[in-house]
């Protein structure tokens, strides 16, 4: 019973949803596999509990170009992340679309999306990976788009482009890094690309943080993101911004040869963006009026954070074993608390007043934790991360720490502003709560209250002695205050919301110019097109004319007089030819 | 009885006997004519596997002929020609199951099946030849046969299709004629061998090859549709849809790039044609048809006409990792020639139905088609993220080994050429699959058939559901040693 046995579970893990969607195209099973569709993570919440992580890895020398499966301490924590995110989801999914007759579509994709983030986490080969990684992204096109309406449809264009942007750019690392490294794995490739020339790793490198910072929201590629997350459904939403995200994460530790040697430009380069994309997406955030817009730019911004770690563990090798438990840490903390916002969210719709304000205070316990208040998984992780600040070289290391905590209170200010827009006076937007929908929130949320904290435990490497609250405190007071002050003197309220998606705006516009000397160049080619045409048509009738002229010369050499005076000018000019000769 | 010398002329006369006796026979007799359509096929197939399990254990498959006095024919099964052998006796049954359900009622369908049967007779033939002259033969046969098919509708457009294809076809037959007459009065010899039969010829040949060579490119780069030879093929897809499949999938334009495979490879060889410098130009009309065949798919409405440039621009991936001149790139180009052959005919046949069902011709009308042919459609989106080179498809696979071929042997633009035709590819696939699976369908079709509460005739949707299988098993298992990539590999050793 092979099946049974922790590795098969992992297989099954992936195979179950793939199943399940097979299932939804045949006629005759529809209905049972729509029932069991919401509980399709179950295998994979199973294995990321059960199988103990480990270097072990399961071969299958036919699949692609040879493929493995295998799950290590940080493969684990994003697995059970993501089977948390997706159980959860599935379930509200259910009762979200009760009244729905497009159930199959929905979970077509939904579980098609959910093998892709299953299998990226478990699969070990770089081949494996693109796979899944790509299946995952197509198929999400369908939950982004779901709604059909404009803003879902341009949402989802620009997602596609994105996504195949990322795809090519991905598959041109993966081609670098295969070729200089002759690896099919990534621990050995992360090892060879240690010890390869530098020209060819700065692309692999280059190229990677690229391509998967297109899903990771990096700085400066995060335009999707503020368009895709609002319009897809809140469940949807929910498992985009929560693991979804976390593939372009994943994707790097896989890729880079993080912990292996010092990549000082690089380090500077990450770190950078990170805290740019950590400051600028709150910065557009806090302009917002729409709650899940909001929300993606806090994503956008929480993963600035996670990036800023990375670049530090670029920086220094040493102690990359210490900040990836803690990246991993903090993403966790992160998927979970916004998956628990954006179906929060959604729930803030019609319905009486005090249920919405219980829910309201429902939505303060991921926005606190988020904000990192005291005795939250937020309190933890960012305390952790400050930690790791301490093996930053000199001008980060006092920097970095002061930059964290001015992090912690923006964050904070922008959860203050989201509980400001669903308060429970504010217009209704989402859906009635129903008991569906409101019993995986509250799993979630109880979810989100234990785990991390479980999770802290088991990890041996997180160094959890030195966590202080006051620390964590303050962030929340001074952004309580100053919400309280502005809220009072009704600051701020003349600045419109930046349109979501921000630079895209203007990267539509310059495209939309180069649209436009596209279509001037068309526009020349096809006059040329015509002049050609007429230059032709002008040259036919001249060719025309003469043609008619050689036909009456013809003609009139073919009249006996003409040949006659022909042949006598001739034997004239041959006569004068000959007398010319005879006088030499 | 000795099989060895028996085998490679049955494979040709499984598809010859049929097509031959079919076109005696009454048009009302389709029962028999299916019969003899399928025990054909099926008999191909049966014996092509015969011999690709004896090629793989080293038996060797020589058939001679003498023809004229120093020139034999020479039918060979090596393991290059069993992969286009294997390749066009399964898409054959395929197409011939296809072909009857679409021409189910229509009128001539004895003229039709008897060509359709000696064009996959001379395709055989081209696979099998175990020289230049056999090749060339079946080669113009192939033109001369797939003539009444191009034309079989024979409207006024049928009719101007057929005469074009004729004349770049023919006219690139002479070329080719000049070429292999010349090389031959060089070599004495116009032998397929591995490493090509010119290696030991001596300096003062070399501009004379060189010339050679590029007749020979000329003349088979119109079959192989190479820009700016490709003109006819967007005409000829007025012909029914399985001719276009068989026309791009595995005959014709197949036959152009196996030509041009062979060319390099067993008469001037790898190593020698790189010495000549000839391999970096091919490689550059390669790399422009890519690029310019997409960029005219992207423009079509027509889906017929989008699938057709799309072929003149996938074909040169082939050429391209022929001409690239490495090992790797090699078995990437190679390989191609199985897996768009199974892809493009994917998308033929789901075009096919589209028309025969609904009446749908145009890209534009496509909207909502996922929702009344999901199973077609399901195989047409199988086709397309293959043609992008999304894994796990076949196309991936090829486009993977193109990229890491072009990166050993230092030719770094080639990946720009691959990035440049996937995201052309993205360009004008991923929309029409946004009108196949996320738009309202319209209330009425064109011209909708109903077949009950099936999508389609089921001989119309089995064949393209069993090739999108193939194309997906093709790149999902391509490691294992029944893919297409294992017997390319086995090609490979033996040419580097």
């Amino acid at each position: 019973m092979n099946t049974l046995s922790p590795d098969g579970l992992l297989l099954l893990g992936i195979l179950w949803p793939l199943l399940l969607t097979f299932l939804l195209a045949s006629r005759v099973l529809r209905a049972p596999a729509l029932y069991l569709a919401p509980w399709a993570a179950l295998p994979a919440l199973a294995a990321s509990l059960l199988v103990a992580p480990s270097e072990m890895r399961w071969y299958f020398s036919d699949i692609l170009l040879g493929s493995e499966i295998g799950l290590d301490a940080t493969g684990q924590a994003l697995l059970l992340l993501a089977a948390l995110l997706w159980l959860v989801s599935g379930i509200y999914a259910r009762a979200y679309l009760s009244r729905s007759t497009r159930c199959t579509e929905f979970y077509t994709f939904f579980l098609l999306s959910m093998a892709g983030n299953f299998g990226l986490i478990m699969v070990q080969d770089l081949i494996g990976f693109y796979f899944c990684f790509a299946l995952m992204n197509f198929a999400a096109y369908g939950l982004v788009v779901f709604d059909r309406s404009t803003a879902a449809l341009r949402a989802g264009q620009v997602y596609i482009t994105m996504v195949v942007a990322g795809e090519l750019l991905l598959f041109v690392a993966l081609l670098i890094a295969a070729e200089i490294t002759s690896a099919t794995t990534f621990d050995t490739l992360r090892a060879d690309l240690a010890l390869v020339d530098p020209v060819s790793r700065n692309w692999v490198i280059l190229l990677g943080v690229a391509g998967f910072g297109i899903k990771a929201g990096v700085f400066g590629l995060h335009v999707w993101l503020p368009l895709a997350y609002p319009a897809a459904p809140a469940p949807a939403s929910a498992v985009l911004a929560g693991t979804m995200i976390n593939a372009g994460l994943l994707g790097w530790l896989q890729l880079l040869p993080l912990g292996e040697i010092p990549l000082p430009g690089w380090g500077v380069i990450t770190i950078i963006l990170g805290l740019t994309g950590a400051f600028y997406g709150v910065a557009v955030g806090l302009t917002q009026r729409e709650p899940k817009v909001l929300l993606a730019y806090s994503s956008i911004s929480q993963m600035g954070v996670i990036t800023m770690a990375l670049g530090l563990g670029m920086l220094v090798p040493d102690a990359w074993p210490l900040i990836l438990p803690v990246i991993v840490f903090y993403a966790l903390h992160h998927g979970l608390s916004k998956g628990a916002l954006f179906l929060g969210v959604d729930l803030a719709g019609y319905t009486n007043r005090t249920q919405r304000r219980w829910i309201w205070l429902g939505i303060w316990l991921p926005a606190l934790a988020l904000a990192g208040a005291p005795w939250t998984s937020g309190m933890l992780a960012k305390q952790l991360l400050k930690t790791t600040t301490l093996y930053a070289p000199l001008p980060w290391d006092s920097l970095l720490p002061l930059l964290l905590s001015f992090s912690a209170f923006t964050t904070a200010l922008l959860m203050v502003r989201l509980l400001y827009l669903v308060r429970p006076d504010a217009q209704p937007s989402g859906v009635t709560p129903a008991a569906g929908l409101i019993s995986p929130w509250l799993i979630l949320l109880l979810t989100i209250l234990l785990v991390p904290g479980w999770l802290a435990f088991l990890m041996p490497d997180l160094e959890t002695g030195t966590i202080s609250v006051d620390e964590s405190l303050w962030p929340i007071v001074i952004a309580l205050i100053i919400a309280w002050a502005v809220l009072r003197l009704g600051m701020f309220r003349k600045i419109p919301p930046l349109p979501a998606g921000d630079v895209l705006v203007l990267m539509e516009r310059s495209l939309r110019l180069l649209y436009a000397l596209g279509n001037g160049l068309i526009s020349l080619i096809y006059r040329w097109q015509k002049w050609q045409i007429w230059l032709e048509a002008c040259f036919i009738d001249r060719l025309m004319a003469a043609k008619e002229r050689i036909q009456k010369m013809e003609d009139n050499f073919a009249r006996w007089e003409v040949a006659i005076l022909f042949v006598v000018i001739i034997a004239l000019c041959m006569g004068v030819i000959a007398r010319a000769y005879c006088c030499v | 009885m000795n099989w060895s010398i028996w085998l490679p002329p049955l494979v040709v006369a499984s598809s010859l006997l049929p097509g031959l006796i079919i076109f005696f026979l009454a048009e009302k007799k389709v029962f028999l004519r299916t019969v003899l359509n399928l025990t054909g096929a099926l008999a191909k197939l049966l014996l092509t596997g015969w011999m690709l399990w004896g090629v793989y254990h080293g038996y060797q498959y020589e058939t001679n002929v003498s023809f004229l006095p120093g020139l034999e024919l020479v039918l060979r099964a090596d393991p290059l020609s069993l992969l286009f052998v294997s390749l066009s006796s399964i898409l054959w049954l395929l197409t011939t199951i296809y072909a009857i359900g679409y021409l189910e009622g229509a009128p001539h369908r004895s003229r039709f099946f008897g060509f359709f049967s000696l064009c996959v007779t001379s395709t055989t033939g081209i696979a099998l030849s175990g020289n230049f002259i056999t090749f060339l033969l079946f080669y113009e046969l192939l033109t001369l046969v797939t003539y009444p098919l191009v034309i079989h509708r024979g409207t006024e457009k049928a009719r101007q299709a057929g005469k074009i294809y004729l004349i770049y076809t023919l006219s690139s037959g002479a070329l080719l004629l000049l070429g292999t007459m010349w090389l031959y009065t060089i070599t004495g010899t116009l032998d397929f061998r591995p490493q090509g039969i010119l290696r030991d010829l001596g300096d003062e040949n070399h501009l004379a090859l060189i010339v050679i060579f590029v007749l020979l490119i000329a003349g088979l780069g119109v079959k192989a549709a190479l820009v700016p030879l490709h003109g006819w093929l967007p005409q000829a897809m007025v012909a029914p849809a399985p001719v276009s499949a068989l026309l791009h999938a595995v005959a014709v334009v197949k036959a152009g790039a196996f030509g041009i495979v062979r060319v390099v490879y067993d008469i001037f060889g790898v190593d020698f044609a790189a010495e000549l410098g000839v391999t970096g130009p091919l490689a550059v009309v390669a790399a422009v048809t890519i690029i310019y065949g997409s960029l005219r798919a992207l423009f079509q409405d027509n889906l017929k006409r989008r699938l057709a440039f799309s072929t003149v621009s996938q074909v040169s991936y082939i050429i391209l990792g022929v001409a690239i001149a490495g090992p790797v790139a090699s078995i990437g180009g190679i390989v191609h020639l199985v897996h768009q052959g199974l892809m493009k005919i994917t998308l033929f046949f789901c075009a096919g139905n589209l028309a025969e069902t609904l009446g749908v011709h145009k890209i534009r009308e496509m909207n909502g088609a996922g929702r009344r042919m999901p199973w077609s459609m399901a195989a047409f989106t199988i086709g397309a993220f293959g043609m992008i080179g999304t894994p796990p498809i076949a196309g991936f696979i090829s486009k993977w080994y193109l990229g890491l071929g072009a990166l050993e042997a230092g030719q770094y633009w080639v990946i720009s050429v691959l990035i440049g035709s996937s995201l052309l590819n993205a360009a004008y696939f991923l929309p029409v699959l946004h009108r196949i699976w996320f738009r309202e369908p319209p209330h009425a079709w064109p011209a909708e058939r109903n077949f009950g509460n099936k999508e389609t005739a089921w001989a119309l949707l089995l064949p393209p559901v069993v090739t999108a299988l193939l194309a997906l098993l093709a790149g999902l298992m391509a490691s294992a040693w029944f893919s297409p990539l294992g017997w390319v590999q086995f090609i490979a050793q033996r040419e580097f």
